[in-house]
């Protein structure tokens, strides 16, 4: 294990203690007096991949009507009062977690402890109709904002669609399609939070200028009368088998202002070591200014203005590779597609050499000292790991994992992985005003419901 | 099953905590024998190193007709140099886990490096390299030129930059390289060639006019071995101050609406231009704008998003242009951009403005509250430890400073000031920056949708625009 960037690779000697409530809500602890901030991330092992046929949007709706106020929080009062402690907050849904987050200066962690508690025990006490009806038009805005409004702004959308086949639980993205988003009603609202909202479903992480034993007592004091609750129905069952078997392609004819190739992989769950290592390939390929194929494709065959590849890990359901690539001028998908599928296959024919090793294991130590480099961000993955894997601690040894694997490892899962036939591509082939009329929907029919059998296009 | 509701135990809320001390950190300022000036603080703890170089190459000094080449030359630094070709150097530096980022604007040039600090010195002397002995090689910046003029739709594609390109357009006279993208037009980046580019290089960047803003956990690091080994080594001459253009804008209430046939909502971009951070009134304009439209509880979220669901968010900013020494001998002062930003859905547009306009008269005419200033003033200060906790965040607000000629105390200054602003200082301030009757506004979205909803409120001219 070479090239570290600091002697105790990632944890820089942090440390963190675990807790648990008798009502089963697991605390994490860990200190950090450098700076007089305290970061509170309260992780609710909930997302999109609950969600049923009909209902897609409904976790991340929910995480909006956490804010609208609960039993001792009048309206917007958990935004009023955070902030006007000098603190930031924000929440986040994804397909495994929805995330809440209270960073404080340090004398007001009690507050915030107080107000994520009210909200957990009695968000049912303020939840209203007027809520409801407001959030959802904020919803429909930022999905509008985000995804409608933006060119290629469905891509991921359409990505996740075709490589998580009909039924499965991440075929649908945390965002949610507008006609589910407006079926959403009071009563479902209120079911997914007894479902959900309890704390043996929740992982609450207190990190930085804090006095553990004092904030024990406050954690205790304030989310410990919350009853616990032990009809939550799991998630439905995200395994797929390793290799797709063939190639899911859809061409969309829309008006964007460049050609683009993009494609999604199945890769290995995350929690595993095919994962770090697939995440090194990536890294070889496909991240920063030298990678094999921003070198191939944008310095020396300029067919492309950028090109990338970017590792979405999951825990239950395979991980997602996603290469993206925009094209240069007039350069053609077939001429891209070539370069790309020559790299890939150069990777799992022949090991990265020691340079391109040291170049990627050095990018993704950097990224995890970015990631554990506030208490904010450490907070939240101290939670992912707890979460997700069962041991908070996981997240300080994430580095040395990493820095662990061979190149040898790296060139067996490029070729058991980044391959043709387990992929879903998306082929973005712009076209003018007057040629979208009618033709918006593309001939991305071939994505849905094709699956597993679907075969290429 | 029971309400949880009626079961948790509930306690009052509880009161704060003694605060603990903090203060914006104090640089320490020297400079090399080579005239490069050198800020540097110590940052306990923290391992991931930045650097930021300022370099005085503003757009300005662009040569008439080739508007972008400052971004085309910033950008170049890194893609080859006497040592290294430019797959080369990107390797050397990924190798450090180093990201260097670079831009051109209206204040200067600025060249950003973030390394774990056990590799600066690696880092720095490749940014040494960059800085000293780029190549500029032909093919280089051919790709360079193509690469952008690939971006220029990519990005006016995005709702968003094109309302930002129209509205400098409408704001500044035509003269005027405000008036202009910052990175050039398809025409003038086209023009861009090596030799352009060496010759902005030579006329522009040199030791002595730049600064170097180094952060983070030093504690390892002998700094003047350091940097007399890697920055020590760039050579220049000596260079004057650059002219500083005056800034003059046109805040004729209109409304200018790009069309976009099909758009699912309409960006909104609402500007005009007020003063720079050496103005008195700077502490009261920055609480005033926090309380109009800093949050999603200030004034236009409070409404057009979590009363009326009309907008994801819609935000009041100001963003400095020009900031000039007080007293420069030729009168120019400084300037910003004033504006309010976020995109409504299409069938929203004509009541989100009339909202918005009601909420402008509205404060104009009765003012900011007390618990509306406290808060903002809790907020605003009380935020700082956090903002600040990386080395980056408090690289960029030096160099920030060192722009736009503010003291090396300007920020830690500035917390104090904010707290000592009352509520009808704050109110003057942000009245007089959100005139309504004074307001270019621009629309992207869907003209036969908007446009008649948009004429009925009389806020001015409507000229529609394609592209």
């Amino acid at each position: 294990m070479a090239h570290t960037a600091i002697e105790q690779a990632g944890s820089g000697g942090l440390t963190a203690t675990e807790h648990r409530l008798d009502n089963g809500l697991r605390l994490v602890l860990s200190e950090d007096h450098l700076t007089p901030v305290a970061a509170v991330c309260l992780w609710y092992d909930v997302g999109s991949r609950y969600e049923v046929k009909g209902r897609t949007g409904l976790a991340h709706l929910f995480e909006h009507l956490m804010f609208q106020g609960s039993a001792q929080v009048q309206g917007n009062g958990h935004f009023e009062l955070v902030q006007g402690a000098g603190g930031s907050l924000n929440g986040t849904t994804s397909f495994e977690s929805t995330e809440y987050y209270e960073t404080m200066p340090a004398h007001q962690l009690e507050l915030a402890l107080w107000l994520e508690a009210d909200r957990m025990g009695s968000l049912l006490a303020a939840l209203d109709e007027e809520s409801l009806e407001n959030q959802r038009d904020v919803v429909k805005n930022e999905r509008r904002q985000h995804y409608d409004n933006v060119p290629y702004g469905t891509a991921f959308e359409r990505m996740t669609a075709l490589v998580y086949p009909e039924g499965h639980p991440y075929h649908h993205t945390p965002i949610g399609s507008m006609a589910d988003l407006d079926a959403v009603t009071l009563d479902d609202a209120r079911a997914f939070f007894r479902a959900n909202y309890a704390p043996n479903n929740a992982v609450l992480a207190v990190v930085g200028d804090i006095d553990p034993e004092q904030t024990r007592r406050w954690v205790e004091k304030y989310f410990g009368s919350i009853p616990s609750y032990d009809g939550k129905v799991p998630p439905r069952d995200g395994t797929l088998p390793d290799i797709i078997g063939t190639e899911l392609r859809a061409e969309i004819r829309e008006e964007v202002p460049a050609r683009a190739l993009m494609a999604a992989y199945r890769l290995p769950p995350d929690g595993t070591r095919e994962c770090d290592a697939v995440e090194l390939a990536l890294t070889v390929l496909g991240d920063g200014m030298s990678s094999r194929l921003y070198n191939r494709l944008v310095r020396r065959d300029r067919t492309a203005i950028a090109a990338g590849f970017g590792l979405l890990r999951l825990a239950g359901a395979p991980s997602v590779g996603w290469l993206d690539v925009k094209a240069s001028g007039d350069a053609g998908i077939p001429q891209i597609e070539a370069a790309v599928d020559e790299e890939l296959a150069r990777l799992g024919a022949e090991a990265p050499t020691a340079r391109e090793m040291e170049r990627a294991q050095a990018l993704l130590e950097r990224e995890w000292l970015d990631r554990l480099g506030t208490v904010a961000s450490r907070a939240d993955e101290l939670c992912r790991y707890a979460v997700l894997f069962g041991d908070p601690q996981l997240a300080f040894t994430a580095v040395n994992r990493i820095l662990d694997v061979t190149a040898e490892e790296v060139r067996a899962v490029a070729a058991a992985r980044l391959r043709p036939d387990n992929r879903a591509v998306l082929v973005y082939e712009p076209v003018t005003a007057e040629d979208t009329v009618g033709t918006a929907a593309s001939r991305a029919s071939a994505a849905d419901g094709n699956g597993e059998q679907g075969g290429a296009v | 099953m029971t309400d949880a509701a009626t079961t948790m135990d509930f306690y009052p809320k509880p009161a704060s905590g003694q605060a603990k001390p903090w203060a914006f950190p104090a640089p320490e300022r020297g400079a090399l024998a080579n005239g490069l000036t050198v800020l540097h603080c110590h940052r306990p703890g923290q391992q991931v190193a930045a650097v930021e170089i300022c370099l005085d190459a503003p757009l300005d000094a662009e040569p008439d007709g080739l508007d972008g080449i400052a971004t085309i030359m910033v950008d170049a630094l890194s893609e080859g140099t006497g040592k290294y070709t430019a797959e080369e150097f990107a390797a050397e530096l990924e190798l450090c886990g180093a990201t260097l980022e670079s831009h051109a604007d209206y204040l200067g040039a600025r060249v950003s490096l973030e390394v774990p600090v056990s590799r600066l010195p690696r880092a720095l002397g490749l940014l040494a390299e960059a800085l000293r002995a780029p190549t500029f090689a032909g093919s280089e910046i051919e790709r360079l030129v193509r690469n952008r003029l690939d971006e220029i739709p990519l990005e006016l594609a995005s709702p968003g930059r094109r309302a930002a390109k129209q509205l400098a357009q409408e704001l500044f006279p035509a003269s005027a390289r405000m008036s202009r993208p910052r990175q050039g037009t398809e025409d003038t980046v086209a023009r861009i060639d090596a030799p352009g580019v060496r010759a902005f290089y030579e006329a522009h960047v040199r030791p002595s006019t730049a600064t170097a803003v180094i952060v983070g956990d030093l504690t390892s690091i002998d700094l003047d071995a350091v940097l007399a080994a890697t920055l020590g080594g760039w050579g220049g001459d000596s260079a004057g101050p650059l002219p500083v253009p005056p800034v003059t804008a046109d805040d004729t209430s209109r409304v200018v609406l790009v069309d976009r046939p099909g758009a699912v909502q309409t960006q909104l971009l609402i500007g005009r231009i007020g003063p720079d951070r050496h103005d008195p009134a700077w502490p009261a304009l920055v609480l005033g704008t926090y309380c109009l439209g800093g949050t999603l509880t200030s004034r236009l979220d409070r409404v057009l998003r979590e009363e009326k669901g009309y907008t994801y968010g819609v935000r009041a900013f100001e963003q400095v242009l020009r900031s000039p020494v007080p007293c420069a001998a030729d009168g120019a002062t400084g300037a910003s951009v004033l504006a309010i930003s976020g995109s409504v859905d299409t069938a929203s547009t004509g009541p989100a403005l009339d909202d918005l306009r009601t909420i402008l008269r509205t404060l104009a005419a009765e003012g900011l509250t007390e618990t509306e200033r406290d808060m903002a003033v809790q907020n605003l200060v009380g935020v700082a430890p956090l903002r600040y906790e990386t080395a980056a965040s408090v690289a960029g607000t030096l160099a920030d400073q060192v722009e736009q000629h503010l003291s090396d105390n300007y920020q830690a200054q500035l917390y104090a000031r904010l707290a000592e602003t009352g509520v009808g200082e704050a109110t003057a301030a942000v009245v007089a920056a959100f005139p309504e009757n004074r307001l270019v506004t621009i629309l992207v979205g869907d003209a036969s949708q908007i446009r008649a909803p948009v004429e009925a409120l009389g806020i001015g001219d409507v000229k529609v625009v394609t592209g």
